[in-house]
């Protein structure tokens, strides 16, 4: 009985995904989805979803399920319908590609669960293919979830941050990955400096979570990237998150400008961001901005151009010359800020060195 | 965005920002509308981007329905469907509900909850000031402040977070919980309804932490509620979770199957307003209003000189072309103190002058938790009875809220505890002395009807690495310090509130030029504004008739406490001793600047270091203190020291920065009594728990 049960369950994932796919690939093709085939998408990805809730009760069918999901190629094609289903199928989505990415078998070797191994070498595109989810509001969240949870392994980020179009999209793992080529600047990553400026609040929110996480997970990965790519990113980053409109995209850029500036692995990012007197100017137009948050997210940038032993001679020359407005200025910026004595002590600090600073500039 | 909505009055004003009624234009509806000032807190974006994108993937009859949400200048908005019935808690003003309105608020409810668990979230805060109705009756969960995403179905969390009184014993315990903790806040919000308050509501809100966990769960008791009722509670509130029933079994229960129709609920909302009307109480409707402009801009420093832009003006002249010659001049070892200075300063070091090894700015911060659970006093409180779909004052109960933040990195990479987030829990160093806490939250003034809690203080446990009072800021004068205090904190908002409460355009005008002129004097001469407007203090007490006009009839004590406390402590009973004058916040200026209403702000500045207001052991007054306060408790958010980033504090053990009522650094001088009650309840954990 017990097996006849369990042949019965197989076959219903086959039928399943099978079923899935065609209604996927229906609705890919129609402009409007029928609601007849709406509704029988829904009820399928429901059902899938129980399915892989089901991981402890009877992982084997688990495992069956996700391994018809690759074998049909359901979950990138999912990922480019997600915005296209109803509201709640698109949460039961997220949760079957998320579920799915996740699944860890005994048996696996490798760092990533099996599925998203699998996915890695040979579906890159499903990665790429989630961060354009950032294009359109109804996928934003959904996708962003399921990446968000991806990027706690590397090699995810890798496929992000060294994604190029021209060179046939996101780079093969298995082989050397070349770290020393250039970006050209038109790979998914790049795209996020726009979904973050541009999209409404919820979907720039979310994708600079992404964002952040793609910058801050896997040290060294990003210290190799942005060394590499330092120019190019930081022209981005500067002018449109830093200079940006929008009160949060700025505050919050100017924040992680800070913990990646002093984040010990990007230490010759650190060094090399500080060396521009272009990036000081632009820090010190952020301590007159009339929010006290800008103000103050600015200063802990500030301080590191003010720290920094061996001053170029270009922020030298702008520090020396705005010495004795710096001087008069420092002491009462943000002063009501009396309880954080670490701020009051680092500004007592900054007020020490720029008073000492030489007359001139002094190359070192 | 902000076009579309017309923004009408006040519903209220929450821990995280002011709630107003609102027209959406391009359909007419009715909406709720938070504003949250980003720039009133440190660092709670992400915490709200929280709220919202949890918010935004529930689309539920039996939740409140969230619109959009958009930033404007430094607000945020928050756009929620209206919900004109008013909160549970708003509806048993009047008295307790029926029986067969209890089941049927019930009922909705556990199909709201049903609907959250499904899809992975757990609401953590389920309480009658959670559940607002509709006008038609409609039953809806709101506040999803500190709801949690799971994302994984079968996860648990750790968190401690909620309201005491309905708080599950496994979340206080943080062994673990899920769903089932909801069920067990349900089941205490069906005693609510029944009795009007939740079982306990006169045990300190700190106490019963620990007896929850240790006390046979509460049962209904009285001979007037029925079997089934009896049942149900008993069924919510079993104390061991796995035993306890899921919504989808609670749904097939005879008390909630044989439930009638919301239409029914509306009998409670007319109730409702028939106890207004017999109340007699006016109404006076705060509307929305534009944050004007600034009438005394702020200090005008010029822009900064960079030479490529602006060549030499007012700098010292660049000396581009004697740089050579300077290099060849200067010896390699030549440099004084400067370099040598920055050199030990390397930006591997720890940071300044600081020995301790994690000298983070913690931003983590609870938000104020309030509590209004009746004492004696508080019969008769009138709250604007209106509702939202967001947290609304008159449902203030204490909520413990964990707000995270990324602490800020010092100067220098911090080599000690490696990078990222750890949770290893750090030191703040505080200062000791007093400076009322800009990012606070104040929810006291807007709603001046409200009862204003009494406050019984925690002691910030972390403060023991607190120096001792101190002296200001080397280089700069206490007179200086104190004037641009002065200015910002009292001058320059009595101005602002002076200048929205004008309407006549001469008289604003005069006003903006004084406001204009005192802020050249800030500008220029800080020290003499603080001795200007301490000679106008000292005159106007000296005269007896302005004196007592101005509220400043009795003399300052030389010992202020806080201004918080104090306005905390003036409206709840006479306090024994010398009372101060009111003053305010900054928050609660701020917030209020624009739609303040009649109360006046008295200028005058809480000098910041005067010895504070410290109740020996054996002070007769403490006894009193101690009854006064033991009925309620109110938490002041304030920063607190703790964990950077948002997530799950790991290690075990209670966590004193999670728990309700703690108390913000500085105002540990408030609890003297919480000091004994709080390190008897630790050590009672430390025994029960084997920490």
């Amino acid at each position: 009985m017990a097996f006849l049960f369990s042949r019965n369950r197989q076959k219903g994932n086959m039928d399943l995904v099978k079923g899935t796919k065609e209604l996927v690939l229906k609705c890919l093709a129609e402009e409007k989805p029928q609601p007849k085939t709406e509704e029988e998408l829904a009820r399928n990805l429901a059902q899938m979803k129980l399915v892989l809730q089901e991981q402890e009760v009877s992982p084997d069918q688990v495992l069956q399920l996700i391994q018809l999901l690759l074998q049909e190629d359901l979950l990138l094609s999912l990922a480019n319908t997600i915005h296209k289903l109803p509201f709640e199928s698109r949460k039961d989505t997220q949760v079957i590609i998320a579920t799915a990415l996740r699944f860890k078998t005994n048996s696996s070797t490798a760092d990533e669960p099996f599925a998203l191994n699998t996915i890695i070498s040979q579906r890159p595109q499903l990665i790429v293919t989630l961060c354009n989810g950032y294009d359109r509001r109804e996928s934003a969240m959904p996708c962003g979830g399921v990446l968000r949870e991806a990027l706690k392994y590397d090699a995810v980020a890798a496929l992000i941050l060294y994604d190029e179009p021209s060179a046939g999209g996101p780079p093969n793992l298995s082989r050397e990955l070349n770290t020393s080529a250039p970006a050209k600047g038109d790979g998914v990553f790049w795209k996020f400096f726009d979904w973050i400026d541009k999209s409404a609040f919820e979907v720039s929110a979310d994708a600079f979570n992404t964002f952040r996480e793609i910058l801050t997970r896997h040290k060294q990965l990003i210290a190799t990237f942005l060394e590499v790519n330092f120019d190019l990113f930081f022209q981005k980053y500067n002018r449109i998150l830093v200079q940006s409109d929008s009160y949060v995209t700025k505050r919050q850029s100017i924040k992680l400008l800070g913990e990646i500036l002093l984040d010990r692995a990007n230490y010759n990012i650190m060094t090399a961001y500080v060396a521009s007197g272009e990036h000081l100017k632009i820090i010190m137009k952020l301590l007159l901005d009339e929010r006290k948050m800008i103000n103050y997210e600015g200063f802990h940038v500030f301080k590191v151009f003010v720290a920094n032993p061996n001053k170029t001679v270009s922020v030298q020359r702008m520090l020396i010359n705005n010495r004795e407005r710096l001087l008069k200025f420092l002491p009462g910026f943000l002063s009501d800020r009396k309880e954080d004595d670490q701020f009051m002590d680092e500004k007592s600090f900054l007020v020490r060195q720029i008073e000492n600073l030489p007359p001139q500039p002094v190359p070192t | 965005m902000a076009d579309n909505y017309q923004v009408l009055e006040e519903l209220g004003s929450g821990s995280f920002g002011v709630v107003y009624k609102g027209i959406e234009k391009s359909t007419g509806d009715l909406v709720a509308i938070k504003h949250i000032d980003l720039e009133g807190s440190d660092d709670d974006i992400q915490e709200i981007q929280q709220e919202i994108s949890l918010l935004s993937t529930c689309k539920s009859p039996f939740v409140t329905q969230y619109k959009t949400s958009f930033v404007k200048g430094v607000k945020l908005w928050i756009v929620m469907e209206y919900l004109g019935g008013g909160s549970c808690l708003d509806l048993l003003k009047p008295g307790p509900f029926s029986e067969a309105h209890i089941a049927i608020v019930c009922r909705e409810l556990l199909l709201g909850l049903d609907y959250l668990h499904q899809t992975g979230k757990i609401h953590r805060d389920i309480k009658a000031a959670n559940v607002l109705l509709s006008q038609t009756g409609r039953v809806k969960i709101a506040d999803f402040g500190v709801a949690a995403q799971l994302t994984n179905i079968k996860s648990q969390r750790m968190t401690f977070v909620g309201t005491p009184y309905w708080m599950a014993p496994e979340v206080i315990q943080e062994a673990g919980y899920d769903f089932k903790a909801d069920i067990w806040s349900l089941g205490i919000t069906a005693m609510e309804m029944a009795n009007g308050e939740p079982p306990h509501a006169n045990t300190h809100p700190m106490k019963i932490l620990f007896h929850i966990p240790k006390a046979p769960a509460p049962r209904l008791e009285g001979s007037h509620f029925s079997k089934e009722f009896k049942d149900f509670i008993a069924s919510c509130l079993i104390k061991d979770p796995d035993r306890r029933c899921t919504a989808k079994e609670l749904l097939r229960h005879r008390f909630i199957s044989r439930a009638g129709k919301v239409e029914s609920l509306r009998e409670l909302i007319e109730r409702r307003q028939l106890f207004d009307a017999s109340e007699e109480k006016a109404d006076h409707p705060k509307y929305y209003e534009e944050t004007m402009q600034d009438i005394s801009p702020r200090t005008e420093q010029e822009e900064w000189i960079f030479d490529t832009v602006k060549p030499t003006t007012i700098a010292p002249p660049p000396r581009h072309t004697s740089k050579r010659q300077k290099l060849a001049r200067i010896p390699s070892g030549g440099e004084d103190s400067p370099e040598t200075l920055i050199q030990r300063l390397n930006l591997n070091d720890a940071p300044l002058g600081c020995a301790s090894p994690g000298p983070y700015r913690d931003t983590v911060r609870r938000t104020p938790a309030k509590d209004r659970r009746r004492s004696s006093a508080n019969t008769a409180i009138h709250t604007p009875s209106g509702a939202a779909a967001i947290r609304i004052p008159s449902g203030m109960t204490p909520t413990a809220r964990r707000v995270s933040g990324q602490a800020k990195q010092p100067l220098g990479v911090d080599m000690s505890f490696g990078n990222g987030n750890s949770t290893v829990r750090r030191f703040r160093r505080v200062s000791a002395e007093q400076t009322p806490n800009s990012t606070m939250v104040s929810e006291g003034i807007a709603v001046a009807d409200m009862q204003p809690p009494p406050t019984n203080m925690l002691p910030d446990t972390r403060d023991e690495n607190s120096p001792p009072l101190t002296a200001g800021t080397p280089g700069v004068s206490k007179e200086v310090l104190l004037g641009r205090r002065t200015y910002s904190k009292v001058v320059d908002n009595a101005f602002q509130e002076t200048y929205a409460q004008t309407a006549n355009q001469a008289k604003r005008e005069a006003l903006a030029r004084v406001a204009h002129a005192w802020s050249a004097l800030d500008r220029i001469d800080p020290e003499g504004e603080f001795l200007l407007l301490k000679a106008i203090v000292e005159k106007a007490q000296s005269d007896a008739k302005l004196s007592v006009a101005l509220g400043l009839s009795t003399p300052a004590p030389p010992a202020t406490p806080s201004p918080v406390k104090q306005q905390r402590r003036e409206s709840l009973a006479p306090v024994p001793g010398p009372i101060s004058t009111p003053t305010r916040t900054p928050a609660q200026s701020r917030r209020n600047s624009s739609f303040a209403p009649s109360e006046q702000s008295t200028p005058t500045s809480s000098p910041t270091k005067q010895s504070k207001l410290v109740l020996a052991q054996n002070n007769p007054h403490l006894k009193s203190h101690h009854r006064r306060r033991q009925s309620a408790i109110v938490g002041n958010g304030g920063p607190v020291g703790g964990l950077e980033g948002g997530r799950e504090y790991g290690y075990g053990g209670v966590d004193e920065r999670k728990l309700p009522g703690y108390v913000r650094p500085g105002m540990e001088h408030t609890g003297m009594l919480a000091d004994v009650l709080y390190s008897r309840w630790m050590d009672g954990l430390r025994g029960r728990w084997g920490m």
